[in-house]
C-alpha cells in the first residue's frame, strides 16, 4: 500500500524524558501505521507510555527520534523537528482532540465554545456547521448555556463538537470517558463509533475501559514503551 | 535671580492682597469668638442659609416689609449666604450667634449679635467698622446698651425716622458721637435685620406676632 | 467570534480583581489628566494675568529685592521709588508708544480684619492708564477724570469687601482723608479685582510723595523689538526693567519645582497601576495555563494567544483610562481646590483647563502603558506548550 493511503505513518518513534539526572525512556522504538477510517484503541497499564505515544502521534509533543507522516506528508524526521508554531499548523489542519477533562472555557456558551477554533483558523468550518454538529449530538437545546449548567456527558459532547468543527481527519481521544459514569460512557462510545462509521473519521482512542476499547477495529496494547500486542497483525 | 524675585513680588503687590469673600459674614475666628461670647459653651455648629434658598422672592418681600426698608444696592441681595452659629454646652443648645454686613459711611460694617434661646440679645459687637469714631462705637459701653433687647423692641423702631412708636427699649440706646449719626443708624438697621433673619431662620418666626404691618 | 470578545469575557470572569485593577488605572488617569489640565490652565491663566497688565514692560526702582519684598509683606514700608523725570525720559524713546506712571502706597488700617490689615492704593494717571487697559469694564460708574480729585475706582472685590458703591465715601486711615467712589469695575479674575485706584497726583500729595513713582508701565510700538527697548531702558540710572516675558519665566521657574513634584507622584502612581495591571494579567495567565494549552490545541498560534492576552490588557487599560477621565471631569472643581493649596503662587481665574484634546492624550498614554504592561504576560502565555498543561491521569 502506498503511504498516502495511510492516515498516519510512524517509524521508530522514541521519547526520552529527563527527570532530574535520570533519563527515562518512555517510548522505545515504536512503529505503526493507521489507515484512513480506522478506529484504533490504545490500552495498557499505567506508565506504559500510551498517553506519551498518542501525544507524539497527535503532534502535541516532539519525539526524541523517529519519523512521522500524516496522510502521506512528512511531518517530522530525525533531522527535521518542528517548532511550536509549525506544530500548531499541523494540529489544526489534521486533528481534533478530546480529553478526560473536557476543558471547555467557562465564560463562553456552548455555541461559543464550539466555534472558538474558528476564531483562530477556518479550514472549512462555519457557524452553520457548528450548529449542525451540535444538533447531531443532541445539544440543540443547550447552545446558549454555559458549561457549568451541563452534565458531564453533555460537556464531553460539546468537546467533541468543538473537536469536529474544523473537519479534522483524525480524532484523538485521550481517556474521554474517564470522568463519566457507565451510562454516559456508553453514550460517548456510541457517538465516536457513529462518527467513525458514518463520517469515515480516523480515530485514535486511549482508554482504560475494556468495554470502550472493544468498539474499536483494532487494539494496540503497550507495555513499557513498546507495542506488546497489535490486534491487526 | 534677585531681579526676578522683585518682579514677582511686584506682580503680587499690584493688588493681590488676600481677598476674603465679603458677601457672607463669618466670625473671624469662630473657635475664639464663640468662647468669648459664650464662655460656658463647649461646642458650636455652623449653618449656612440664604433667602433665595429658603423662600425666594416671596420671602424677600416679607423680610423687607418687617425691616421697613428694601434691600439695597449691589451687595444686599437675596443670594447672600447668612452664617448662623448654634452654640452648645455639652448636648444642650444654649444660644445663637449671627452677623450681618451693613453699609457704613466709609466702609462695610459687620454687626454680630449673641442671642439666647428666646431671641434676646446677650452680646453686641462690631466685628468690622471703618469710622472716625470707631473708638467710641467699639467701646463695650455702647454694645451693653443692646443687651436684653429683642425683635419686639425693634419692630417698633423706624429705621428711616430713627424714632420709636410704642413701647421699645431702642429709644434708650444713645449715640456716643453726634457726627457718627450715619454709622449709628446703620448699626441699628443692621441689628434689626440681624434679629429678623434669626427669627426667620432659627426661631421659627416666634416674633412675627408682634409685627404690625403699616397701613 | 472575535479575539476581543473572548478577551472581554475572560476579564469578566474575576470581576472584583478586574474591578480593582481598573480602579487603580482610573486613579492614575485622573491624576495624569488633571496634571495636564493644570499645566495648561495655569499657563492660560498666567497669560491672561499678564495680558491684563496692558503694558509689556514695567520699569521699577532698583533696590535690594529681598529686603523690599520682606518689608512689603511686613507693613508696606520699604518701597523704592523712581522720579517722574525717568518716566519722561522713557517717553522720549523712539520705540515707546505710551507710558503710564504708577505709585503704590500702603497704609495700615486698624479697622480692617481682625487686628488691622494693610490697605493698598494704586495711584494712576487717568489720562494714560485707562487707555492702556481699555478692556477693563465697569459694573457701576467710570474712571475718574480729574487728576487732582479725591476720587477712587474700586475693583469688584475691593468694593464688595467694604460694601462700597458709586457715590459712597472711603476713608484713608490715619490721613483722615475722604475719597469719593466714582466707579466699580466688573470682575476680571485678576488682581485688579482687589485694587483701589486713585489719581496719582492725589496719592502723591496725600502721602507726601510728590514727583515720585514706584513704577512706569511701558507700551512699545507695535513693530518694535521689545528686547532692544529693554536694553535701552537698562541704561537708565537706578532702575530695574521687568519684561513681562521675564516675569512669566520667573513664575514658571518657581512652580517648576512644584510641577516636578506632582509629576513624580503621577509617575509613581502610573508605575503602581502598571504593576497592578501586569500582576493581574500575569496571575490570570498562570491560572489559565491549562486553558491556554487547550486553545493552542484548538489551533491557536502563539501569536493568537499573545494577541488574546494583550487585548485583555488593553481593554482593561482603556476602560480604566476612560473611567479616570470621567472622574476628573466630574471632580474638576475639587482638583482645583487641592492645587491652590499646594502652590505658593496661583493666578486668579480657572486653573484646571481640561479639554477633549487633553483627555485624548491621557487616554493614549494609559493605552501606551497597557500596551507595554501587556507584553510580558502575553509573551509568557504564548510560550505555553499545550502538553505542559494537558496531562491526563493514568500516565
Amino acid at each position: 500500500m502506498s503511504s498516502s493511503e495511510y492516515a498516519l505513518d510512524a517509524q521508530n518513534i522514541s521519547k526520552i524524558y529527563k527527570r532530574g539526572s535520570e533519563d527515562i525512556l518512555a517510548i522505545n522504538d515504536i512503529s505503526l501505521r493507521v489507515r484512513r477510517g480506522e478506529f484504533v484503541s490504545f490500552v495498557g497499564p499505567s506508565g506504559s507510555g500510551k498517553t506519551t505515544l498518542i501525544n507524539i502521534l497527535g503532534c502535541l509533543d516532539n519525539a526524541t527520534s523517529g519519523k512521522l507522516a500524516l496522510g502521506g506528508k512528512t511531518i517530522f524526521t530525525e533531522k527535521k523537528k518542528l517548532s511550536e508554531g509549525e506544530l500548531t499548523k499541523v494540529r489544526r489542519q489534521v486533528f481534533g482532540y478530546i480529553f478526560q477533562k473536557f476543558y471547555l472555557l467557562p465564560t463562553l456558551t456552548v455555541l461559543e465554545n464550539v466555534i472558538l477554533p474558528l476564531t483562530f483558523y477556518r479550514k472549512e468550518g462555519t457557524v452553520k456547521d457548528a450548529l449542525d454538529i451540535l444538533h447531531s449530538l443532541g445539544l440543540e437545546n443547550r447552545i446558549h448555556h454555559r458549561p457549568a449548567e451541563l452534565s458531564g456527558g453533555e460537556m464531553q459532547r460539546v468537546a467533541i463538537a468543538r473537536a469536529l468543527v474544523n473537519k479534522p481527519e483524525i480524532l484523538l481521544a485521550d481517556e474521554p470517558t474517564g470522568n463519566l459514569d457507565s451510562k454516559r460512557t456508553r453514550e460517548i462510545g456510541e457517538v465516536i463509533q457513529r462518527l467513525n462509521r458514518e463520517e469515515g473519521l480516523t480515530v485514535l482512542l486511549v482508554t482504560h475501559n475494556p468495554d470502550l476499547a472493544r468498539i474499536a477495529h483494532r487494539a494496540i496494547e503497550l507495555r513499557d514503551g513498546r507495542i506488546h500486542v497489535d490486534s491487526s497483525s | 535671580m534677585k531681579k526676578n524675585i522683585l518682579s514677582l513680588f511686584w506682580l503680587l503687590y499690584l493688588g493681590a492682597w488676600p481677598l476674603w469673600a465679603a458677601v457672607g459674614c463669618d466670625l473671624n475666628d469662630p473657635d475664639r469668638d464663640v468662647k468669648r461670647l459664650f464662655p460656658e459653651s463647649t461646642s458650636y455648629k455652623t449653618i449656612y442659609m440664604s433667602i433665595a434658598q429658603k423662600g425666594g422672592e416671596a420671602l424677600l418681600r416679607q423680610v423687607e416689609q418687617r425691616l421697613g426698608d428694601s434691600f439695597q444696592g449691589l451687595f444686599e441681595t437675596m443670594d447672600v449666604p447668612y452664617t448662623m452659629y448654634q452654640v452648645f454646652r455639652g448636648p444642650e443648645l444654649i444660644g445663637y450667634i449671627h452677623g450681618v454686613n451693613q453699609k457704613g459711611q466709609y466702609g462695610g460694617i459687620q454687626v454680630f449679635l449673641a442671642l439666647d434661646l428666646e431671641g434676646n440679645i446677650r452680646g453686641f459687637y462690631f466685628q468690622k467698622l471703618t469710622s472716625r469714631y470707631a473708638k467710641s462705637l467699639r467701646d463695650p459701653g455702647f454694645g451693653r446698651q443692646f443687651v436684653g433687647l429683642n425683635l419686639r423692641d425693634f419692630y417698633n423702631y423706624n429705621i428711616f425716622s430713627g424714632e420709636t412708636s410704642g413701647p421699645s427699649r431702642v429709644a434708650s440706646i444713645k449715640n456716643p458721637a453726634a457726627e457718627a449719626e450715619q454709622d449709628f443708624r446703620a448699626a441699628l438697621r443692621a441689628t434689626k435685620k440681624n434679629l429678623i433673619l434669626v427669627d426667620e431662620f432659627l426661631l421659627g418666626n416666634k416674633y412675627l406676632k408682634y409685627f404690625i404691618p403699616p397701613e | 467570534m472575535k479575539i476581543y470578545q473572548v478577551a472581554y469575557k475572560n476579564l469578566l470572569r474575576k470581576k472584583v480583581r478586574s474591578g480593582l485593577t481598573l480602579l487603580g488605572i482610573a486613579l492614575s488617569a485622573w491624576v495624569l489628566v488633571s496634571l495636564l489640565g493644570f499645566n495648561r490652565g495655569y499657563e492660560q491663566a498666567l497669560n491672561r494675568d499678564i495680558d491684563n497688565m496692558g503694558f509689556q514692560v514695567l520699569v521699577t526702582a532698583k533696590g535690594c529685592p529681598y529686603e523690599a519684598a520682606t518689608l512689603m509683606l511686613k507693613g508696606g514700608t520699604g518701597l523704592r521709588y523712581i522720579s517722574e523725570s525717568v518716566a519722561k525720559t522713557i517717553l522720549e524713546h523712539p520705540e515707546v508708544e505710551a507710558i503710564t506712571p504708577m505709585l503704590m502706597q500702603a497704609m495700615f488700617d486698624p479697622n480692617k480684619g481682625e487686628s488691622g490689615g494693610i490697605t493698598a492704593y494704586l495711584g494712576i494717571d487717568p489720562g494714560t492708564y485707562p487707555r492702556m487697559k481699555s478692556f477693563l469694564k465697569f459694573k457701576q460708574g467710570a474712571w475718574f477724570t480729574d487728576p487732582d480729585g479725591f476720587e477712587a475706582v474700586l475693583g469688584y472685590e475691593a468694593a464688595e469687601l467694604e460694601q462700597r458703591e458709586v457715590g459712597d465715601s472711603m476713608l484713608i486711615p490715619e490721613k483722615n482723608i475722604e475719597l469719593k467712589v466714582v466707579g466699580i469695575l466688573s470682575r476680571t479674575g485678576t488682581q485688579d479685582d482687589g485694587t483701589i485706584f486713585v489719581p496719582i497726583k492725589t496719592l502723591q500729595r496725600i502721602f507726601g510723595m510728590d514727583g515720585q513713582l514706584t513704577g512706569v508701565g511701558v507700551k512699545v510700538k507695535r513693530d518694535a523689538n521689545i528686547s532692544l527697548v529693554e536694553q535701552d531702558l537698562y541704561d537708565l540710572p537706578d532702575v530695574q526693567v521687568v519684561s513681562l516675558a521675564q516675569v512669566k519665566q520667573t513664575i514658571m521657574d518657581l512652580i517648576t519645582t512644584a510641577k516636578m513634584m506632582v509629576f513624580s507622584i503621577a509617575l509613581i502612581a502610573i508605575l503602581i497601576a502598571m504593576l497592578g495591571v501586569i500582576n493581574t494579567i500575569l496571575m490570570s495567565v498562570f491560572e489559565r495555563f491549562q486553558e491556554i494549552g487547550i486553545i493552542k490545541s484548538l489551533g491557536a498560534m502563539p501569536w493568537d494567544v499573545f494577541k488574546l492576552i494583550w487585548v485583555e490588557t488593553i481593554i482593561l487599560c482603556f476602560l480604566g483610562g476612560a473611567l479616570g477621565i470621567a472622574f476628573s471631569l466630574g471632580l474638576s472643581k475639587m482638583t482645583e481646590v487641592l492645587i491652590r493649596r499646594l502652590l505658593p503662587y496661583t493666578p486668579t481665574g480657572s486653573l484646571v483647563a481640561v479639554n477633549p484634546g487633553l483627555a485624548l492624550i491621557t487616554l493614549a498614554m494609559v493605552l501606551g502603558i497597557g500596551i507595554v504592561s501587556g507584553l510580558y504576560p502575553a509573551w509568557r502565555a504564548a510560550r505555553v506548550r499545550p502538553l505542559e498543561s494537558i496531562r491526563s491521569e493514568g500516565e
